[in-house]
C-alpha cells in the first residue's frame, strides 16, 4: 500500500440486502486513494453509491469485500478522526444547536469552558449566531445543514467526509460556506472527501475530482483540478470553464444512463 | 383602526372577539360533560325512574363534596393511585429495559417476541386468581397484576420505537466519539421516547382499569373497594359518587400524563401543533 494516503479504498464492493427484497448492488470494485491533506470531490449520478462509499469509509457499515485503510489502519468502526457531515444532517432533534455542537466536544473530553467557547466559535462561523438555543425543527433546511457542519468541524477531525454539505444552501450562503471551508482546509490542512452534485463547486473547491459511474458505482475517472490562481475569480478563467464542461459532459452521460436504466 | 390610505389594509379581527373565542375553546371540552350531567339530572328529576336506581345529581355531588371534606376521597383515591402507579412504574421499568434489549439483541428478541405476541391481546385480569394464589389477597397480588397488565403495551411500543430510530443519528453519535452506553442514553432513548410515551399513554388507563377491577373483586381501601361496599350497603348515592370520583381521578391521571408528554417532547415536531 502506498504510504502517505490518508484514505485508501481497495476493491470495495457493497450490496444492500433489504429484508425480503432483492439485494441492491451499490458499489462495484471501487478503489480510491485520497492523499494526506488532499481535497477530493466525488461526483456521480444520483444513486451511484457516493453516500455508501462515505459510510464505508466512516466505518458505519461492515465492509463485505475489499479493504479500507485510514492513515494505514484498517477501518473497523467509526471514530472521531473522521468527521462526517451527513446528507440529511442527522442532527439530534432533542438537542439545541448548541447542545448538538457540544455533544462531540464532551465525548472527546474537552473541558466545559473551552467546549463552550469552541462551540460558539463554530456556530458563529456558520452564521448561526443567535440560534444557539433553537431546536432543529425550528430551523430551515439550510440552517440545519450549517448546524451539522459546525458540529462536525468543532471536534477538529483530521479527515472530513462531507456528503453534499452545501446542498440545502442558497447561492449566497453557499459561496460564503465554500470560502469558509477552503480557509479551514488551508489553515489546518485536513484531508477532505467531498460529495457534491455541483460540478463547478467540485472543480472550484477540490484539488482532484473523482467521477463515479451509474449504479453499481465504479470509479470512472479522476481529474486534476488545481489551478494557478486562487479565489472565486478562477471560475471565470478559460481553463476552469474547460475542465468544468469536460467533467459535466462525462457525468451527463452517466446520468442519462441512470435515467435510461430506470425507464427500462 | 387608522392607516395611511396608500398601504393596503389587512382586516384585523376585533381583539375582543378573539379573546372571547379563545375563552370559548378553553371551556368547550367541558360542555359535553356538563350536558351529560344535565341529561342525567333531567331524567332522574322527571320521576320516570326509581330514585334508588338513579339518584339526583345534586345528591351525588353533595356526597362527593362530603367525602372530599372528611378525607374519605383522598384516602381511597390515594390507595388506588398508589397501587396503579406502583404497578405502572414497575411495568415501565421492566418493559422499557426489555423492549430496548429486544430491539438491540437478537436472542432477547427471539425469546420475548412470541411472548409479547401472545400476551398483548390476552385479558390479563384472568391471571388474578393465579397471583392471589402466589402473593396472597393483599396489595402484592394487585400490584403484580397491574404491572402485568401494563407491561405489554409499553414493551411493544418500546420495541417499535427503538427499531425505528434513524440509523444516521446513531452513526453521527458514534463518529462524534460517543460510547455505546452513552449512545443508549443520549440517542436511542430520546429518539424512541415519543413512542415509549405512547406506550405509557396506552398502559396508564389499563393500569387504572385493572386497579379498580381488582379492588372491586378483592375489597379493601380504594375507589373500587368503596364502590363495592356502597353497593353491598344498598347505598346507591355512594355507588354513583364512586363513579364520579373514579372518573375524576382517571381524568387527572391522564391529563398529567399528557402534560408530561408535552414537557418531555418540547423538541418534537408534534409540540409545535
Ligand atoms: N439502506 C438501503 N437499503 C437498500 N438500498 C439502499 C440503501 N441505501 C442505499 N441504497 C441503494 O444503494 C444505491 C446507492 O445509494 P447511495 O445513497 O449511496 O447513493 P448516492 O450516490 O449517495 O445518491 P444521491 O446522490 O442521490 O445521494 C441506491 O441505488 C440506493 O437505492
Ligand atoms: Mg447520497
Amino acid at each position: 500500500m502506498a504510504t502517505g494516503a490518508a484514505i485508501a479504498v481497495e476493491n470495495v464492493s457493497h450490496h444492500y440486502r433489504p429484508p425480503k427484497k432483492r439485494p441492491v448492488h451499490a458499489l462495484d470494485q471501487v478503489s480510491l486513494e485520497v492523499g494526506d491533506r488532499e481535497f477530493v470531490a466525488l461526483l456521480g449520478p444520483s444513486g451511484c453509491g457516493k453516500s455508501t462509499l462515505l459510510y464505508l469509509i466512516g466505518g458505519f457499515m461492515p465492509i463485505e469485500s475489499g479493504s479500507i485503510r485510514v492513515n494505514g489502519n484498517l477501518v473497523t468502526g467509526p471514530g472521531p478522526d473522521r468527521g462526517v457531515v451527513f446528507q440529511h444532517f442527522a442532527l439530534f432533534p432533542w438537542k439545541t444547536v448548541l447542545g448538538n455542537v457540544l455533544y462531540g466536544l464532551e465525548n472527546i473530553g474537552v473541558p466545559r469552558e473551552e467546549a463552550r467557547e469552541r462551540a460558539q466559535k463554530y456556530i458563529d462561523m456558520v452564521h448561526l449566531t443567535g440560534f444557539e438555543d433553537a431546536y432543529p425543527n425550528q430551523l430551515s433546511g439550510g440552517m440545519k445543514q450549517r448546524a451539522a457542519i459546525a458540529r462536525t468541524l468543532a471536534i477538529d477531525p483530521d479527515i472530513l467526509l462531507m456528503d453534499e454539505p452545501f446542498g440545502a444552501l442558497d447561492a449566497q450562503t453557499r459561496g460564503l460556506m465554500q470560502e469558509e471551508l477552503l480557509s479551514i482546509w488551508q489553515r489546518t490542512r485536513k484531508t477532505v472527501l467531498f460529495v457534491t452534485h455541483d460540478v463547478r463547486e467540485a472543480v472550484y473547491l477540490a484539488e482532484r475530482v473523482v467521477m463515479m459511474t451509474a449504479r453499481p458505482g465504479r470509479i470512472m475517472e479522476s481529474v486534476d483540478t488545481r489551478f494557478d490562481e486562487a479565489g472565486p475569480g478562477v471560475m471565470d478563467r478559460p481553463e476552469f470553464v474547460e475542465k468544468a464542461s469536460y467533467i459535466w459532459n462525462r457525468i451527463k452521460g452517466e446520468a442519462i444512463a441512470t435515467v435510461a436504466a430506470r425507464a427500462s | 383602526m387608522t392607516s395611511d390610505g396608500a398601504a393596503p389594509r389587512v382586516a384585523l379581527p376585533d381583539p375582543g372577539a378573539v379573546a372571547l373565542s379563545a375563552l370559548f375553546w378553553k371551556v368547550a371540552p367541558a360542555i359535553p360533560i356538563v350536558g351529560l350531567f344535565a341529561l342525567w339530572q333531567i331524567l332522574s328529576a322527571s320521576g320516570a325512574f326509581n330514585p334508588y336506581l338513579m339518584p339526583e345529581v345534586p345528591a351525588v355531588f353533595r356526597r362527593v363534596a362530603l367525602e372530599l371534606v372528611n378525607g374519605e376521597f383522598l384516602l381511597n383515591a390515594g390507595a388506588t393511585l398508589y397501587r396503579a402507579l406502583a404497578g405502572f412504574l414497575i411495568a415501565a421499568a421492566l418493559a422499557v429495559t426489555i423492549g430496548i434489549a429486544m430491539a438491540r439483541i437478537r436472542i432477547v428478541h427471539w425469546f420475548f417476541d412470541p411472548i409479547l405476541s401472545v400476551g398483548f391481546p390476552m385479558p390479563k385480569v384472568a391471571f388474578l386468581p393465579v397471583f392471589m394464589l402466589w402473593f396472597g389477597a393483599y396489595d402484592a397480588s394487585k400490584i403484580t397484576l397491574i404491572a402485568f397488565a401494563s407491561f405489554f403495551a409499553i414493551a411493544v411500543n418500546t420495541v417499535a420505537g427503538t427499531q425505528g430510530v434513524d440509523r444516521h443519528l446513531v452513526w453521527s453519535a458514534r463518529s462524534l466519539g460517543a460510547s455505546e452506553r452513552k449512545i443508549l442514553w443520549t440517542v436511542i432513548l430520546p429518539a424512541a421516547l415519543p413512542q415509549i410515551l405512547t406506550g405509557f399513554q396506552i398502559a396508564l388507563p389499563l393500569a387504572m382499569i385493572v386497579t379498580i377491577v381488582t379492588e372491586m373483586l378483592m375489597g379493601g381501601v380504594g375507589l373500587g373497594g368503596a364502590m363495592i361496599r356502597a353497593q353491598r350497603f344498598a347505598d346507591s348515592i355512594g355507588v354513583f359518587s364512586g363513579i364520579v370520583q373514579i372518573g375524576f381521578t382517571g381524568f387527572v391521571v391522564i391529563f398529567t400524563m399528557r402534560w408530561l408528554r408535552r414537557r418531555l417532547l418540547s423538541w418534537h415536531e408534534e409540540a409545535k401543533r
